[in-house]
């Protein structure tokens, strides 16, 4: 079914306040949605991957910051999705960047990292280049690269395979964040490096999407929606013959 | 982006301490720079043209019909369906299922695939799924005291009596309108590039007015099926007098609540237009204008009627107050700082209506300075952290511009006595008593004071242990407060910020709101069901579409529609016929 962008975000925010969010992580959480979404990057889809892991998580602990000093700061998500309150450590990052010119953010042991693209996008719109980095997976070890020029709305976005897998690689699922503030980090890859599968995702590509999404609307799973629906329902007071005389009116209107 | 911080605001404008306050918001009229007349002024200025193209009514008034309408660089269509409504099932809330008339604005074209779309999804409303070409979906049902009365009187060839509109200003009454993505409908992100609607509610507003039409037309229609040799048409003046209503009750507050910074925005554009006028010295022709737009309000407010006995109070005083500043401007002659006096004196004498009713009429005499505000009411709506600001200096501009959320008292019962929930009847928004009433702990975050004073108790605590501490630092101990920390940082660095009110107080007025939100789309005849609950008139007094291009009326006379007055028929003379206006 089509959807449009500011059904898409609401209905999500309403799903994750039924989910537990507070509200601040839960407009997050749904604008990150949204924007990956409609710049094709697949938001409903990363959120239904992670979406029964997020329902059983215990959201009552935040990220827990183990390391900083002015330039750098490690936290620990304690294997937690992306959308709760790691935007946090993104903003931690970001003070320190506008302290120092340079920050070094990891973020370890998280979950749906996809996702932080869409929190990124409003690191750029407030004037800073930033580049995420991390490692997807063993077999085949792949590697994504997002990089956002400073006051752009759009990444390039980089992912690619390594023909082999070092033999001493530690388990990875931590997030490494780069942020600048007076010059870009945008990728540049080594003409004679050996990637496989290299797919590259554009500026341009991303906004013709969004446009794209503008005008047609957002196609979303419906089972998905419907799940998304019922979440929301969570946060509604079941109605009463009390609690209808609350709306201040009347039910008939044959005037 | 906010257009302005509260560094580059004008110098002489009121102060957030008196505007903001939601007594004195739910005390305001509309102005020239409200919604519909912003509208209106864009339809008159670029010869919008309204037509109808489809008419295909039963002699019981149900069927289609469509309108066309032509901008300078687009066109549009309204596609209206009017269907039989059982009256048990006529409701003017957001539960209801069925309506009299149900009703899109699309984009382009309709052809034949997209209305049949339309015909199985815009009569459902909120359980269609709506084609991402509709800006706008709305509904309405039949003031049937107005209705019947006019078509019996149309078909026996009279006019309708003109008290029945000054007593309910509408055939039709809309009971909600749908923009901005609602049900599959365009984002609102598309036409705030299209020159024709990115003010805001303009898109809205037009499918009002092309109901209006409508309504007219189905008026005349039922009126010919009944005595096709009787029958005569609805008089010019009478349909300018027609307005559209609007039902409406607390889902107006989320949104006053959710959009801080584009309501933040509306109200800093009327006060610097205000702002400009007053600096503007009266001269003795802006004294007489000023004076007769009094005398029009005046009379405008005398022909009111409500059945609400605060209302009809406030009305009242308003009268009293209002009829008091004319004789002020009587024996007061003009001179530079006359309006400022004027201010000055009803400050003292008048009630908070009735001064906001001078500063309404104060904006109206300067088209020249405050029409240009009409493009800066809309705002990019983004809250964004600054995390590396000093968790002290947040302390310190709560205390420098939310002082007034920091009265809120943690266990006075009268101050935690609503709360704000929405139901699983179609998510209607609505009040409860806390500990009385069920849903507490779902309850919306619709209090902005009291999340603001706790947010500064956890301020103050974790300062005493962390002087130096950025306020990411304090959220990384308190992330439930990033919403608030973030809301604050944004609006603290506005002109206008924050409506200013305890909405959990015992006291806090709802309809407040509600007004404060009408005013701005340009309502009048306010006319309260309940506490929180009122009808309100769109366009009455509004040019017609057949007048929009008439090069006989001038662009000021066609925009001279506020306030309007009974019209008084001379059915022998159609077009000697009076017209109330301050010209």
């Amino acid at each position: 079914m089509k959807v449009s962008f500011n059904e898409l975000q609401g209905l999500s925010r309403k799903a994750f306040s039924g989910i537990g969010f507070d509200d601040g992580d839960a407009n997050d959480a749904a604008d990150v949605v949204a924007w990956m979404e409609a710049h094709g990057l697949g938001g409903i889809t990363a959120l239904k991957k992670g979406l029964d892991f997020l329902l059983n998580e215990d959201k009552s602990q935040p990220p827990e910051l183990i390391y900083q000093d002015a330039d750098l700061c490690v936290v620990d998500a304690h294997n937690k999705t992306i959308l709760g309150h790691a935007s946090l450590a993104i903003e931690l990052g970001y003070a320190k960047c506008r302290a120092r010119g340079l920050s070094v953010t990891k973020i370890r042991h998280c979950h749906n990292r996809m996702l932080i693209v869409g929190y990124l996008s409003r690191i750029a719109r407030r004037n800073m280049s930033v580049t995420a980095f991390w490692r997807n997976a063993h077999e085949p070890l792949t590697e994504i690269l997002v990089s956002f020029k400073s006051g752009d709305a759009e990444p390039e976005i980089c992912m690619y395979s390594l023909p082999s897998t070092p033999d001493d690689t530690e388990p990875n699922n931590g997030i490494t964040l780069v942020m600048v503030n007076h010059v870009n980090l945008l990728p540049d890859l080594k003409p004679d490096a050996p990637l496989n599968d290299l797919l590259r995702q554009d500026r341009d590509a991303m906004a013709s999407w969004h446009e794209r999404s503008l005008v047609e609307g957002i196609e979303v799973d419906t089972a998905m929606w419907e799940r998304l629906k019922t979440l929301a329902t969570k946060m509604l007071v079941e109605a009463s013959d009390d609690s209808r005389q609350g709306a201040g009116a009347g039910t008939n209107d044959n005037d | 982006m906010i257009s302005a911080t509260s560094a580059s605001a004008p110098n002489n404008l009121r102060p957030a301490s008196e505007v903001m306050k939601l007594e004195r918001l739910g005390s305001m009229f509309a102005s020239r720079l409200s919604f519909v007349r912003s509208l209106m002024r864009k339809m008159i200025t670029e010869r919008w043209q309204i037509t109808n193209t489809v008419f295909d009514l039963d002699s019981r008034g149900h069927g289609l019909a469509v309108y066309r309408i032509t901008t300078p660089g687009n066109c549009y269509h309204c596609v209206i369906f009017s269907r039989e409504l059982a009256p048990e099932q006529r409701s003017d809330r957001v539960i209801a299922e069925a309506w009299d008339v149900t009703f899109a604005l699309v984009e382009g074209e309709v052809e034949n695939s997209l209305l049949e779309q339309m015909a199985a999804n815009v009569p459902l409303q909120e359980a269609g799924r709506q084609h991402p070409r509709v800006f706008v979906i709305s509904r309405a049902n039949k003031s049937l005291r107005n209705f019947s009365q006019f078509v019996g009187a149309l078909a026996a060839g009279q006019q309708p009596d003109p008290a029945w509109l000054t007593a309910v200003g509408y055939l039709y009454r809309t009971t909600a309108v749908y923009g901005n993505g609602k049900f599959g409908i365009a984002d609102f992100a598309r036409l705030e590039r299209n020159p024709d609607f990115n003010r805001p509610f303009a898109a809205q507003m037009l499918a009002v007015y092309v109901l209006r039409q409508f309504s007219i037309e189905q008026l005349n229609h039922l009126a010919r099926v009944q005595s096709p040799e009787q029958a005569i048409p609805l008089h010019p003046e009478l349909q300018r007098y027609l307005g559209v209503g609007n039902s409406t009750g607390l889902g107006m507050a989320p949104f006053l609540i959710n959009h801080p910074q584009l309501i933040q925005q509306w109200v800093y554009g009327r006060e610097r237009a205000l702002s400009s006028a007053r600096q503007e010295p009266a001269n003795e022709k802006t004294h007489t204008k000023l004076r007769a737009l009094l005398a029009r309000a005046l009379k405008h407010l005398q022909q009111t009627r409500t059945e609400d006995q605060e209302q009809t109070l406030r009305n009242q005083e308003t009268i009293g107050s209002v009829a008091e500043v004319i004789n002020w401007l009587d024996r007061t002659l003009a001179h530079h700082t006359l309006y400022e006096e004027l201010i000055s004196w009803a400050r003292q004498y008048c009630s908070l209506e009735a001064q906001e009713l001078i500063n309404t009429m104060l904006i109206e005499l300067y088209p020249e300075l405050v029409d240009r505000l009409d493009d800066e009411l809309g705002c990019q709506e983004s809250m964004d952290l600054q995390p590396d600001m000093k968790a002290r200096q947040l302390k310190d501009l709560i205390d420098r511009k939310f002082s007034w959320a920091l009265t809120y008292r943690e266990d006075c019962p009268d101050d935690n006595y609503w709360f704000w929930y929405r139901s699983a009847e179609k998510e209607e928004p609505r009040l409860g008593i806390r500990g009385a009433e069920s849903g507490a702990e779902k309850e919306t975050a619709l209090a902005i004071g009291p999340r603001i004073s706790r947010c500064h108790a956890k301020l103050e605590r974790f300062i005493e242990r962390s002087p130096n501490a950025m306020v990411v630092e304090f959220l990384m101990a308190h992330p439930e407060q990033k919403e608030c920390v973030r809301r604050i940082q944004t609006l603290g660095e506005t002109p206008y910020g924050e409506i200013r009110a305890n909405l959990w107080h015992r006291d806090m007025k709802p309809m407040h709101l509600l007004r404060t939100k009408l005013s701005f789309f340009g309502a009048s005849r306010f006319d309260p069901k309940s506490d929180r609950w009122v009808r309100i008139t769109l366009f009455q007094g509004a040019p017609l579409p057949c007048e929009l291009s008439n090069p006989e009326l001038s662009p000021e006379q066609l925009d001279d529609w506020g306030f309007p007055l009974e019209p008084i028929i001379d059915t022998g003379e159609n077009d000697q016929a009076m017209r109330g206006g301050a010209q």
